[in-house]
C-alpha cells in the first residue's frame, strides 16, 4: 500500500461523530439484547408494558447492533482512512457530520417506533418507511462525500480498502431500497413468496454488501499500517473483491431451502454457498500472509488485535455458513438458536470486532494522544472475544438440542425446559458484551474529551 | 496486474454486478411467479387483516414460523406449505426461528376462551411456555388478534373452527346440565373399548413422580395444584376445567382418562396431548390423577393380560 505522508491538519469530525455514534448505540443494542435474552428466562418480566415485549425487543435489538453500533464503527474508520489513503482531505468535513446526524435521528425514530409496534416485520427491514428514506437518504450523502474525496484525491492509485468503502455505500444504498420496497410505503413489502426471496436477497446483504466489504477495507487499513508491511498481493485484492461481489450477493435463497421457492433457485443459493470459500480465502490469505511473522506488532496494537481476531472470526463464521447451506445440514440447524449462534460469530465476532478494532485503531491518531486507558480496551477486547466464543458454544449446542429433537419427532413444549440452562447461561454472555460496551464507552468518550496523557 | 481499478470501474463495475444479480436471483423469480392459490386458500376478512397487523407489530413472527416442512412433526405438519398458501400474504412471515411453535394450521386447534387465556398470560394455559404476557393488549386488539390465528390454515381452519364451535355449544349443554350429567356425557364420547380400560401399568412411586411432573408442565394451568380445576386459566374459560375430585365413584378407568388426555375434548379448552406425550407418559399422569385427585384407580387391576416385563 502507498504509505501516505500526508500532513494537513484534518478535523476528523465525520469520523469522530461515527465513533461516539457506534460506542453509544452498542451500549443501548447489547443492553437490548440483554433484555430479550433474560425475558427468554423469566417471560413474565416483561409483565404489561407493550415496549419491552420479546418481539418488539428483538428487532430493536438486531436493527441496533447492525445500523447503530457495527455500521457506524466501520464507517468512523473508512472516513479516517479515505483521505489518507488518497492524500486529500475529506471533501466535507460539514456534509459528513450532517450524515452522522442524520443517521443518529434514523436510529433513534426507528427504534422508538419499534418500541411503539410501528414495525414492517420483515426480518432487517422492519424499519418503517419514514425511517428508510431517512437512511437512504444519508446513505446518499456517505456516498457523495465518498465518492467526491476520492475525485480530489492526489495519490493516483485506488488502494483495496478505497474500493470496498465506496462499494459497500453504494450497493447498500441500493440494496436497501429494494429490500425494503420503498416504493410501497404502507407495507414496505411485496406479496407471497417473492417477498420472501426478495427479503433473503437484502438481508444477506446486509451482510454480503455492507458489513463484510467495510470490515474488509478496515482489515486491509489497519493491519498492514499498524505492521508498517504492504499488502502481500494485489492480485489477490482484486480477486477478492470481484468474487465477493459475483458471489456473496446472489445466495440469499439458502435462507429459504424449506421454502416452496423455484428450485433452481435454491441449487444456485446451494452451489454458490459452497464458492464462497473462494472469496473469503482469497481475503485470509491476503492479510495473513501479510501479518505472517508480524503478530508480535498485530498484538501490540490493540486496534489491529481487534481486526485480527476479527479476521479470524470470518474463517469460522464464513466456513460454517458454507456448510449450513448444505440442505441436509439445515434439517438440523435451520429454525433454531444455531443460526443465532451464527449470526453471533459474524456480527460481533467479525464485524463488531473489526468495528471496534477501527475505532481503538483510528482514536489515538485522531487525538494525537494515546487511548484513554489501554488496559480498559484490552478488557473490552476479551469479554467481546469470550462473549462471541460464549454466545457460538451455547447457541450452538441449544440449536442441536431443538434440531434433532424436532427431527425425532419431540414437541416444542417438550423441549423448551430443557434449554432453560442454555439461557441462562446464554443471558450471562449477554451480561459481559454489555458490560463490555459499558467500559467501551466510558474509554472511547474520555479518550476523545477527557484524556489526560501526553501528545504522542 | 493490468487492470486499473478506477472508481469508475469501482462505482460502475459493482453497480453493473448488482443489476445482473437482482435480474436473475430476485426479479426473473418474481415476474416468473405463479400466483394461484392452494386448495385451501381463501381470502381474510378485515377482522383478520387487522389481527395480522397486531402479530406484525408485536414481533410474533420471530418466535412462531408459518412454513410446515415436509420433515416436520409438530403442531400444523399433516399438510406440508404450498407456494400458492401464501398470495396473499404482504408481508409473508414464514419466521426464521421457532421458539414456539409453527402456526401455520394453529386455526381452530383451540377454542376462543383458550386463545383469550393464552394471551392474557401464555403459562395459564401452557405452564412450560415462554411467550410473554399479551395482556397489555387490551380486550378489542385480544379479539382482533385471535380471529387471525383462529384464521390460519384458511379453510381448514374454518372446518375445524366449525367444529369447535359445534362441540362448544354441546359442551356447554351438558356442563350446564350438572356435574352427574356433565361427567357421564364425557364419559359416553370415549369409545367402548377405551372405557372397559384399565390403566394397564401398576401404582408405582417413580411412575407417580413422572405423571406429577408431567401434570405440573402440563396441566396445572387450568385443573389447578390439587385437581379442582381452579388453575389460573379458570376464569376466562368455559365450559370450565373440569373439577376431578367430584370423579370418584362415576366409573372413571384408566382408558377414560388417557383417552380423553390424548384426543382433547374439542369445543372446550382441553387440548388433545397425543403429539406432546407418548403413550407411558399419559397413562402415569392419567394414574397421578387418578391417585391423588380422584382419590380411585384402577392401575394395574386384573384382568390385565400378560404383564410387562419390567413391572415390579
Amino acid at each position: 500500500m502507498s504509505k501516505s505522508q500526508f500532513t494537513a491538519i484534518q478535523t476528523n469530525s465525520t469520523a469522530r461523530g461515527f465513533c461516539l455514534t457506534s460506542a453509544f448505540w452498542m451500549v443501548i443494542a447489547t443492553l437490548a439484547g440483554l433484555t430479550a435474552a433474560t425475558e427468554l428466562i423469566a417471560p413474565d418480566i416483561s409483565g404489561n408494558v407493550s415496549w419491552l415485549v420479546f418481539g418488539r425487543v428483538r428487532p430493536i435489538h438486531v436493527n441496533l447492533v447492525l445500523f447503530g453500533f457495527v455500521t457506524p464503527g466501520l464507517l468512523a474508520a473508512a472516513f479516517y482512512f479515505l483521505p489518507r489513503l488518497l492524500r486529500t482531505e475529506l471533501y466535507s468535513e460539514k456534509l459528513g457530520i450532517a450524515a452522522v446526524a442524520l443517521w443518529n435521528v434514523a436510529i433513534a425514530a426507528g427504534i422508538i417506533a419499534l418500541a411503539a409496534g410501528h414495525s414492517q416485520g420483515r426480518e432487517y427491514a422492519e424499519l418503517i418507511w419514514p425511517v428508510d428514506v431517512l437512511l437512504v437518504i444519508t446513505f446518499a450523502l456517505l456516498f457523495w462525500n465518498l465518492i467526491m474525496t476520492v475525485r480530489r484525491r492526489q495519490e493516483p492509485i485506488l488502494y483495496v480498502s478505497v474500493w470496498y468503502a465506496c462499494a459497500a455505500v453504494i450497493l447498500t444504498g441500493v440494496t436497501y431500497c429494494l429490500g425494503n420496497v420503498v416504493w410501497k410505503p404502507d407495507s414496505g413489502a411485496l406479496v407471497g413468496i417473492p417477498d420472501a426471496i426478495l427479503l433473503w436477497f437484502y438481508g444477506h446483504n446486509i451482510f454480503g454488501l455492507l458489513l463484510t466489504p467495510l470490515s474488509i477495507a478496515v482489515a486491509y487499513y489497519v493491519i498492514p499500517t499498524a505492521i508498517r508491511r504492504p499488502l502481500y498481493s494485489h492480485t489477490l485484492s482484486l480477486i477478492g473483491f470481484w468474487s465477493l461481489l459475483v458471489v456473496y450477493s446472489h445466495i440469499g435463497t439458502h435462507h429459504l431451502l424449506q421454502v416452496p421457492v423455484p428450485t433452481w433457485l435454491k441449487v444456485v443459493a446451494i452451489v454458490d454457498s459452497i464458492a464462497m470459500v473462494i472469496p473469503v480465502m482469497v481475503f485470509l490469505i491476503n492479510i495473513w500472509y501479510t501479518a505472517k511473522g508480524s503478530l508480535g506488532e498485530v498484538h501490540a496494537d490493540i486496534g489491529a488485535k481487534f481486526v485480527f481476531t476479527g479476521t479470524i472470526m470470518y474463517f469460522v463464521v464464513s466456513i460454517q455458513g458454507s456448510i449450513m447451506a448444505l440442505p441436509q445440514v439445515q434439517r438440523v440447524t435451520h429454525f433454531n438458536n444455531w443460526v443465532v449462534g451464527h449470526a453471533h460469530v459474524g456480527v460481533l465476532g467479525f464485524a463488531g470486532m473489526i468495528a471496534l478494532g477501527g475505532l481503538y485503531f483510528i482514536l489515538p491518531r485522531i487525538t494525537g494522544k494515546p487511548l484513554y486507558s489501554r488496559f480498559l480496551a484490552d478488557l473490552q477486547y476479551w469479554f467481546v472475544f469470550l462473549g462471541t466464543i460464549g454466545f457460538t458454544t451455547v447457541l450452538t449446542i441449544v440449536g442441536l438440542i431443538q434440531g434433532n429433537a424436532w427431527l425425532n419427532g419431540e414437541m416444542i413444549y417438550r423441549v423448551l425446559p430443557e434449554l432453560q440452562i442454555y439461557y441462562i447461561m446464554r443471558a450471562a454472555v449477554g451480561l459481559t458484551v454489555f458490560v463490555s460496551a459499558l467500559i467501551g464507552l466510558y474509554n472511547i468518550v474520555r479518550t476523545l474529551y477527557f484524556n489526560p496523557g501526553e501528545a504522542a | 496486474m493490468s487492470l486499473r481499478m478506477t472508481p469508475g470501474a469501482v462505482v460502475i463495475g459493482s453497480l453493473a454486478i448488482l443489476a445482473a444479480v437482482v435480474f436473475v436471483v430476485v426479479f426473473w423469480p418474481y415476474a416468473s411467479t405463479d400466483y394461484t392459490p392452494s386448495e385451501i386458500y381463501r381470502a381474510r376478512s378485515s377482522v383478520e387483516d387487522g389481527g395480522r397487523a397486531i402479530y406484525i407489530a408485536n414481533g410474533c413472527v420471530y418466535c412462531h414460523s408459518q412454513s410446515i416442512r415436509a420433515f416436520d412433526w409438530d403442531l400444523g405438519s399433516e399438510r406440508i406449505a404450498q407456494a400458492g398458501d401464501y398470495v396473499a400474504d404482504r408481508p409473508i412471515l414464514l419466521g426464521s426461528e421457532r421458539t414456539g411453535v409453527d402456526l401455520s394450521q394453529e386455526g381452530g386447534e383451540h377454542p376462543d376462551d383458550w386463545h383469550l387465556a393464552h394471551f392474557i398470560n401464555p403459562r395459564y394455559t401452557r405452564p412450560n411456555s415462554i411467550m410473554p404476557r399479551f395482556a397489555f393488549l387490551g380486550d378489542d386488539k385480544i379479539h382482533l388478534l385471535t380471529r387471525y390465528v383462529q384464521s390460519l390454515g384458511l379453510k381448514q381452519a374454518d372446518h375445524r373452527m366449525a367444529r369447535q364451535v359445534y362441540w362448544k355449544q354441546e359442551a356447554i349443554k351438558a356442563y350446564e346440565a350438572g356435574p352427574v350429567a356433565n361427567v357421564k356425557w364425557l364419559a359416553e364420547h370415549v369409545p367402548p373399548g377405551w372405557r372397559n380400560l384399565a390403566n394397564p401399568y401398576p401404582t408405582t412411586a417413580a411412575g407417580l413422580a413422572r405423571g406429577h411432573k408431567i401434570y405440573q408442565e402440563f396441566c396445572i394451568g387450568c385443573h389447578g395444584p390439587i385437581g379442582d380445576g381452579m388453575g389460573p386459566a379458570q376464569p376466562y374459560i368455559y365450559p370450565p376445567p373440569l373439577n376431578f375430585t367430584i370423579l370418584q365413584g362415576r366409573e372413571i378407568s384408566g382408558g377414560i382418562l388417557y383417552y380423553q388426555i390424548m384426543n382433547g375434548i374439542t369445543g372446550t379448552a382441553m387440548p388433545y396431548f397425543k403429539r406432546e406425550l407418548e403413550s407411558q407418559k399419559i397413562w402415569e399422569v392419567g394414574n397421578y390423577v387418578a391417585v391423588y385427585f380422584i382419590n380411585q384407580s384402577d392401575a394395574g387391576a386384573e384382568p390385565k393380560g400378560i404383564p410387562s416385563a419390567w413391572e415390579p
